[in-house]
């Protein structure tokens, strides 16, 4: 049975009809179209589905989307303002911080919510801010790098 | 995952609600625990209760001098922030802080934590050390359960089937006390702990003499316990390294560990010496270094 469902999403409000158990992660994918944001472990493992929920980084996989009706949610696709990249995006295309990529959204927004913040992070901040994120290619160090890019130009 | 989602919006609606549903409703409040269960290890509830819409029970709050209380929607991350368990309780703030990762901690409840009776949930320790007391609340009314007498058994407490967990109360220490808690994992983030460990130290005014030692043990038994052979050794003591040691044996002889895929009963039990041994070595710094700071 669907119940219906209000989403904030990006400043924009979503009316929409869904079952009770999806999740967030799914509602956002499948009902949204909003596939930035992706689907590792879906146990909370990953952190591949990080979201913004109220400015602070949550896994979507492990949030049951019809309970977070009255919250702000900023997805990756949210970043970019006016069609100007976040510094945090333009110091991870300046410094090569992207390899497969398929970790890179829920790493940004964690990033996000670190230098909205913590605008002068030390490398150990930066380290615990993305602990929940794991970058299988290994590529961590190229991140750490472009968070410094990032935060001289914020 | 099929099931009913009750959302209430005050106290009073949601125990009328689980006093309906007892067992079949299964209690969801930061869902880091009940969402893993339902998609990984196939658990089926008919109805879930969620808290999430509870305003009320979204708080920290400061009791006048005498302790805190934690509403049950208290998350990790909101415990660890707070400038009140910062100033007093430095131990429960280290458990916070070493739950999972930030992710983790922004959705997770101190109370979730409790409920879900973990024998290595993070928070039980310091919470043990500290003496809290949970309020248990039903519409047949409210009772107080002292947290070593909460949990049962893994995942097993003495929560009824109509009750909800209201808040944790946690009385005001004495001043000069040191406290830690310390977690060994083989790595800093995303851990179940492989042993937890929770040590607060009472000093008199003089710095020598231990007014009062409490140690409680994460991962070492079927729950969360406090070593109390341990803490008899130091209680009223002057402090010297032997005497530590002795209270490390004693501790690690109190435990009833397991052997699991994160680590084998004997190496648990030489971990259980060697963490209560610099944790209580850590408690008893931070005792001497300042009073109420930790």
């Amino acid at each position: 049975m669907k119940i219906p469902v209000t989403l904030k999403v990006n400043g924009e409000t979503y009316e929409l009809a869904i079952a009770p158990h999806r999740t967030l992660l799914d509602v956002l994918r499948e009902e949204i179209q909003l596939t930035g944001t992706k689907k590792g472990c879906d146990v909370g493992d990953c952190g591949a589905c990080t979201v913004l929920l109220d400015g602070k980084p949550v896994n979507s996989c492990l949030i049951l989307a019809a309970t977070v009706q009255n919250s702000e949610i900023l997805t990756i696709e949210g970043l970019a303002k006016n069609g100007k990249l976040h510094p945090l995006q333009k110091a991870f295309l300046k410094d090569g911080a992207v390899q497969c990529g398929f970790c890179t959204p829920g790493v940004l927004m964690s990033l996000k919510a670190l230098v909205d913040t913590n605008p002068s992070p030390t490398l150990d901040d930066v380290k615990t801010a993305m602990a929940g994120n794991l970058c299988r290619c290994t590529g961590y160090t190229k991140m750490f790098k472009a968070v410094e890019t990032a935060t001289r130009s914020l | 995952m099929r099931f009913e989602l009750l959302q209430p919006r005050s106290l009073p609606e949601a125990l009328e609600m689980k006093g309906k549903y007892g067992d079949k409703a299964k209690l969801l409040a930061g869902g880091t625990d009940l969402m893993v269960l339902m998609k990984e290890r196939g658990l089926r509830t008919e109805v879930v209760l969620s808290l999430r819409g509870i305003r009320e029970l979204d708080f920290i709050r400061s009791q006048d001098g005498r302790g805190v209380t934690l509403g049950a929607l208290a998350t990790h991350s909101a415990v660890a922030r707070s400038s009140i368990i910062r100033k007093n309780f430095p131990d429960l703030v280290e458990a916070c802080a070493q739950v999972s990762c930030i992710q983790i901690q922004n959705l997770g409840t101190v109370g979730g934590n409790l409920c879900n009776a973990s024998p290595a949930a993070d928070a039980a320790p310091p919470l043990l050390v500290l003496d809290a007391v949970l309020t248990l609340a039903s519409t047949r009314g409210e009772r107080r359960v002292p947290i070593h007498e909460f949990f049962l058994g893994p995942r097993q407490t003495v929560l009824m089937s109509d009750e909800i967990l209201k808040e944790v109360f946690i009385p005001q220490t004495a001043d000069r006390r040191g406290a830690t808690y310390l977690k060994l994992g083989k790595r800093k983030a995303m851990e179940i702990a492989i042993i937890g460990i929770g040590v607060a130290i009472h000093l008199n005014g003089s710095d020598r003499e231990i007014t009062d030692c409490r140690i409680a043990m994460g991962s070492v038994a079927p729950t969360p316990v406090r070593a109390r052979q341990g803490e008899e050794i130091l209680r009223g003591q002057e402090v010297n390294d032997e005497l530590i040691e002795e209270t490390a044996v004693a501790a690690a002889e109190e435990a009833r560990p397991i052997s699991d895929v994160r680590g084998s009963r004997e190496y648990r039990l030489d971990m259980i010496r060697v963490l209560c041994r610099r944790a209580t070595r850590a408690a008893l710094a931070r005792a001497r270094g300042n009073g109420v700071e930790g």
